[in-house]
């Protein structure tokens, strides 16, 4: 008995020794074809081999793209900002509130005045707790921003591509008095930061533009320049962000708010993967940001927040801020437990008693259920049970009635307007699917005067961080180095070896000992 | 001078290139309903530019003169008349 399972273990590692023989043979092979920065051969849970790559952007760009894929959507980008100002109703917009272009995607029409209002002066609230003195706006588009932050700046420089939007812009700067002098008008691609010194500013804002950017690798490279130019001490603010990991929820919550009542889930469920694989715009998860420090070491913290507000739409329930904390900053620093919310399932009164209770403590609780996303989750969870025998009218229904309850994370930033004492911070690092967020309270006297704390936030699953941004009008491009990967393994590895499926990821996550962490990769590619 | 048939054939490719081979009467909505996303609006802009020399910026611009076919027909038709 002992020598047969010595002679089965000696099998069996012989057996391990192999297979890793091959998966390393397939990685060698894949690392060989010009598309691929990165690859890695994984076993999955039917024992089949699947490669996972980190594809060559350049590659995908200029080679299967011919060099046009991401400069053709910045100008297409262009071009539709452009024509937003040639509308009817642009010429009589008042100034600091053209909003032209902002439009919904539930309804395709406006979005209306009351919330552009609220998200504008949440989104200039978050900018000026960061007390910008010098700020260049990348991405200024019609100066909502420019007209409310510049008075509290001595220099504010807005750049922006569209002629069309900042020749409307100077039009309204000119009515205001001091305005001409104090802001700086460039038009510029936010790639083109190269005209500005190093240090030259505290303050760089990119708000509602990250979007409009080709690709993941294009963002960096402007994020790259945009921490150069910010002197240590200072902020990069990426505001109104879509996020990759709610991606799925937003495809369903706009398909099923535009079906009709009679459509099926089935076809339901064909027009959310559709309109994921055809979305247009960078969404990017907050683990791109949290990541970025490896590749910008300037940066030396990454705060990701929900944004604030009472309205309800696609910008508070799916977007949110990564403030990028630039060189060393002599903050307070906060390494405490986060208890899970589902251990006490506390409510805003609960908590609200407590800190009344203990008015010295700090409290942090993580995996906060998000009302604002208790509808559009419960609809995406019947459609992912498989049942297809139900309308999009009774989704619907079944989504109002078991949406679950939570606490909306405005409630927890309107704690700070009552005499508690506290000061608030909410984060979304945790990547989550659910859209779950974590809290921060800390009594107020405990900051000293900081506006911004170093809080140590529960951090994301190694899987997050296989999956970085989508790649908005590359889906041919990426299907064609697959079609190639494989075309290359047939060619250069025998029959049994060439993996059942190759999956393009942004990055292999790897264990402490430097493995690459093969169950990371696999549940990454479930998600 | 293109003509409606042109018009017709160059948004047919439209949809197609987004996987779109549906029905298509002259009539129906393409930007309003959906169909075409925002970003494709640009091609039919372009499109207008080169093949019937329009200029928005001249004549001003809102989705819903290319929001069909026949929307799309009628402004060429309008400004080949100005």
């Amino acid at each position: 008995m002992c020598a047969l399972n010595k002679n089965s273990s000696h099998a069996n590692s012989s057996d391990e020794a192999q297979q890793a023989r091959r998966q390393t043979a397939i990685e060698n092979v894949l690392r060989a074809h010009p598309g691929v920065r990165e690859a890695a051969a994984v076993l999955d849970e039917s024992n089949h081999l699947e490669a996972f790559v980190v594809p060559d952007d350049g590659f995908v760009d200029d080679v299967l793209g011919r060099g046009t894929a991401g400069s053709t959507l910045v100008s297409k980008w262009r071009k539709i900002f452009d024509l937003s100002q040639f509308s009817r109703d642009a010429a009589s917009t008042s100034v600091g509130f053209n909003t032209m272009g902002w439009d919904s995607s539930y309804t395709r029409g406006a979005i209306a005045d009351d919330e552009m209002r609220e998200w504008v002066e949440n989104t200039v609230g978050d900018i000026l707790r960061l007390d910008p003195k010098s700020l260049c706006e990348i991405g200024c588009g019609t100066g909502m921003l420019v007209i409310r932050i510049a008075p509290h700046c001595d220099r504010y420089v807005a750049v922006d591509q569209s002629p069309a939007v900042l020749e409307r812009l100077r039009q309204q700067l000119r009515t205001v008095p001091d305005f001409a002098e104090r802001v700086e008008v460039v038009e510029s691609q936010a790639a083109n930061l190269d005209g500005f010194d190093e240090n030259s500013f505290d303050t760089v804002v990119l708000s509602s533009v990250v979007q409009f950017f080709p690709n993941a690798a294009y963002l960096t490279k402007v994020l790259e320049k945009a921490v150069g130019i910010v002197r240590p001490g200072g902020h990069v603010y990426v505001g109104d962000v879509r996020s990759l990991p709610l991606l799925q929820a937003f495809a369903s919550s706009v398909e099923l708010f535009q079906a009709a009542d009679e459509l099926s889930t089935g076809e339901l469920r064909d027009r959310i993967r559709r309109r994921v694989e055809r979305e247009p715009e960078l969404v990017i998860s907050p683990a791109y940001f949290l990541a970025l420090r490896r590749s910008i070491p300037k940066i030396s913290r990454v705060d990701i927040r929900p944004l604030r507000g009472r309205a309800d739409n696609e910008m508070t329930r799916f977007r949110y801020e990564a403030i990028l904390h630039v060189g060393h900053e002599d903050a307070a620093e906060f390494d405490d437990d986060f208890p899970d919310w589902a251990e006490r399932r506390w409510s805003l009164d609960d908590i609200r008693s407590f800190l009344r209770q203990h008015p010295n403590e700090r409290v942090g609780i993580k995996g906060i259920p998000n009302v604002r996303l208790g509808k559009d989750l419960a609809a995406m969870a019947f459609l992912n049970s498989g049942d297809a025998a139900y309308t999009a009218g009774e989704l619907r229904r079944h989504a109002e009635q078991s949406a679950e309850r939570g606490i909306h994370p405005q409630s927890f930033f309107d704690l700070e307007t009552e005499d508690l004492g506290f000061a608030v911070f909410l984060s979304w690092a945790a990547c989550r699917r659910d859209g779950s967020y974590d809290v921060f309270l800390i009594p107020r006297e405990s900051l000293r005067g900081v506006a911004l704390p170093a809080i140590h936030w529960p951090k994301p699953d190694a899987s997050e961080f296989v999956r970085l941004a989508n790649a908005p009008g590359q889906l041919r491009f990426r299907n064609e180095l697959v079609k190639q990967l494989l075309a290359h393994c047939s060619q250069n590895l025998p029959n049994e070896m060439v993996p059942a499926g190759i999956v393009l990821v942004d990055m292999l996550p790897r264990t402490a000992d430097g493995e690459v962490a093969a169950r990371e990769l696999l549940n990454a590619r479930l998600a | 001078m293109k003509g409606r048939a042109e018009i017709r054939e160059f948004v047919r490719s439209l949809l197609a290139n987004s996987g779109d081979e549906g029905a298509l009467a002259d009539s129906d909505s393409l930007l309003f309903s959906g169909r075409l996303q925002s970003i494709d609006a640009v091609e039919i802009v372009v499109f207008l530019e080169e093949n019937f020399g329009i200029d928005f910026a001249k004549i001003g611009f809102d989705k819903e003169r290319i929001d069909s076919i026949d929307a799309i027909y009628a402004l060429t038709q309008s400004v080949a008349k100005s």
